[in-house]
């Protein structure tokens, strides 16, 4: 699972904990792999989770804006009050699903949440910038994004790994939700970073140092 | 220990075949699961001692795929069995001079907690044969002589021997949960048996068609190391079936 997207996992049980939700759906959208996500996040104390079936190439080209669409019909359709998510995907790094999904639901949205409190109807939210923390309260039904320091996601032990296999998960395709999954952006051209060179394993930090002194770093 | 043999000696899911003969002798269980589990009492009903998989237990960290049993249920008292357990232990009248089936009996907590209440005739059920081993050491455990052990799967049976019939944790699986909904009704209307259901609010339970004719008798807020084992649960409650209520 995406670090960011376990964060939002993480961040929805505390809240379950703390008995302000009542309930978890973990959604997923693409090739059958996504299931494994699914059961991680059932797995970490999600109630149950909906496999939006995407085939392995269309997945190629599914963008920020066809799964906001996806979860904009999700969120409709299971009447959630609280969409939570990363920040952004660390293969694509775009940063746009919450803010699209926010936008197609018209919900108001909180990204980088460092803290999230829910006050009544309301949600305050810290949010990490580049000055520093800012504090603003949304009205719920409400887009959450997750920023690294919100939470540390928790592991899942052998006792919730079992639990979870026994919970469900449904399977829809985005047609099902009214979903028009082609994409609109064309992708010029990739290119893959410089090869890194093998490292070295030190034992300690005198051998770090050592080392650094070595190949003149220091 | 007779059935326990025979269930065994019946294919069970490929996953303990493999080495059938030796690796599910009764023995070899008990061993097995002495070596793997440990004594535990912080759970709600800590007068019972329970051998149970823990953080402090190999298995405990490594992948599901290592365990070489079908899924260790009984390795874990679950958030309902605790709660009916500590029903039954303070409020023994549910329980006094009455017979208790425990059906799914896992660690077989429930059963000890009914048993020490007072009921007259406990039997603990659980199709898997590990269970009845782990079930046997927890009755030693709490210096109880063996309670019957029915290993057979009696969902559907007639019921007429039952006062009461306890379900720890039961409404974990969808499918399950439909048989038993239409058995546990069929029990209530020709024998007026008592069915008490343990459940933490999981999804199956409360979106289950039979939570209408359920009244909540008691509920308890879940100790620590059980919220470890159930992330996203907070508190267990013991339920009244009672249809025709809705
Ligand atoms: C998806 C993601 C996005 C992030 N984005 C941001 C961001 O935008 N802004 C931000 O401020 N922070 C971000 N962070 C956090 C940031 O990356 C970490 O906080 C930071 O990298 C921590 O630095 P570190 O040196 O402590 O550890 P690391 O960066 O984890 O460094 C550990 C390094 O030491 C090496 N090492 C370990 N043991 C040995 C050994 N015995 N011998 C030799 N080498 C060894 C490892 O191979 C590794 O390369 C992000 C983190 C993640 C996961
Ligand atoms: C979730 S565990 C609950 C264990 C125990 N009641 C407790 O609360 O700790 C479910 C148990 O039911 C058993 N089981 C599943 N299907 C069964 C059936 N048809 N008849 C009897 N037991 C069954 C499993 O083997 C498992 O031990």
């Amino acid at each position: 699972m995406n670090p960011f997207c376990e964060i939002a996992v993480e961040e929805a049980v505390r809240l379950k904990e703390k008995k302000i939700v009542s309930e978890i759906i973990a959604v997923s959208c693409g090739p059958q792999q996504c299931q494994e996500t699914i059961r991680t996040a059932l797995a970490m104390g999600a109630d149950r989770g909906i496999h939006v079936d995407v085939s392995a190439k269309d997945a190629e080209t599914l963008g920020p804006f066809q799964v906001s669409k996806v979860l904009a019909a999700l969120a409709k359709k299971e009447n959630v009050n609280l969409v939570l998510l990363g920040k952004q995907a660390i293969d694509d790094d775009c940063n746009q699903t919450g803010q699209m999904t926010a936008a197609l639901l018209d919900w108001p949205q909180a990204t980088f949440a460092s803290e999230v409190k829910v006050e009544g109807e309301k949600l305050i939210v810290i949010r990490e910038v580049d000055g520093g923390l800012e504090t603003i309260s949304v009205k719920l039904p409400a887009v959450v994004t997750a920023d690294l320091r919100l939470n540390e996601p928790r592991y899942a032990t052998l006792p919730n790994i079992m639990k979870a296999k026994k919970k469900k998960v449904d399977q829809v395709k985005p047609s099902d939700l009214g979903v028009d999954i082609t994409s609109r952006v064309h992708i010029l051209s990739v290119e893959d970073p410089p090869q890194r060179q093998a490292g070295v394993k030190v034992e300690t930090v005198e051998d770090l140092v050592s080392k650094l002194k070595e190949s003149g770093r220091i | 220990m007779l059935p326990l043999l025979r269930s065994l000696l019946r294919a069970h899911g490929g996953r303990v075949l493999y080495s059938a003969a030796r690796h599910s002798s009764a023995t070899y269980l008990q061993s097995f699961i002495l070596h793997n589990t440990e004594v535990v009492t912080d759970h709600l009903t800590p007068e019972i001692r329970l051998l149970l998989l823990t953080p402090r237990c190999k298995y405990w960290h490594l992948r599901p795929e290592h365990w070489p049993y079908g899924d260790p249920y009984w390795a874990i008292y679950w958030p309902g069995g605790q709660a009916l357990g500590r029903y039954f232990l303070d409020n023994p009248d549910v329980v006094r001079c009455r017979r208790i089936m425990d059906l799914g009996s896992g660690c077989g907590a429930v059963s000890i907690a009914a048993k020490m209440g007072g009921a007259s005739y406990v039997v603990a059920n659980d199709i898997d044969p590990v269970a009845a081993a782990a079930f046997a050491l927890n009755c030693q455990l709490n210096g109880m002589d063996d309670l019957p052990f029915d290993p057979e799967n009696i969902i559907g049976d007639d019921a007429g021997l039952w006062d009461v019939i306890a379900l720890g944790d039961m409404f974990y699986d969808e499918q399950l949960a439909d048989s038993l909904h239409r058995w546990l009704r069929r029990c209530m209307e020709q024998h007026g048996t008592t069915v008490l259901i343990g459940d933490p609010g999981r999804g199956h339970f409360l979106g289950h068609p039979i939570q209408k004719q359920l009244q909540k008798v008691a509920e308890y807020s879940l100790p620590e190391s059980t919220k470890q084992e159930n992330y996203g649960l907070t508190t267990s409650a013991v339920w009244r079936y009672q249809p025709g209520c809705s």
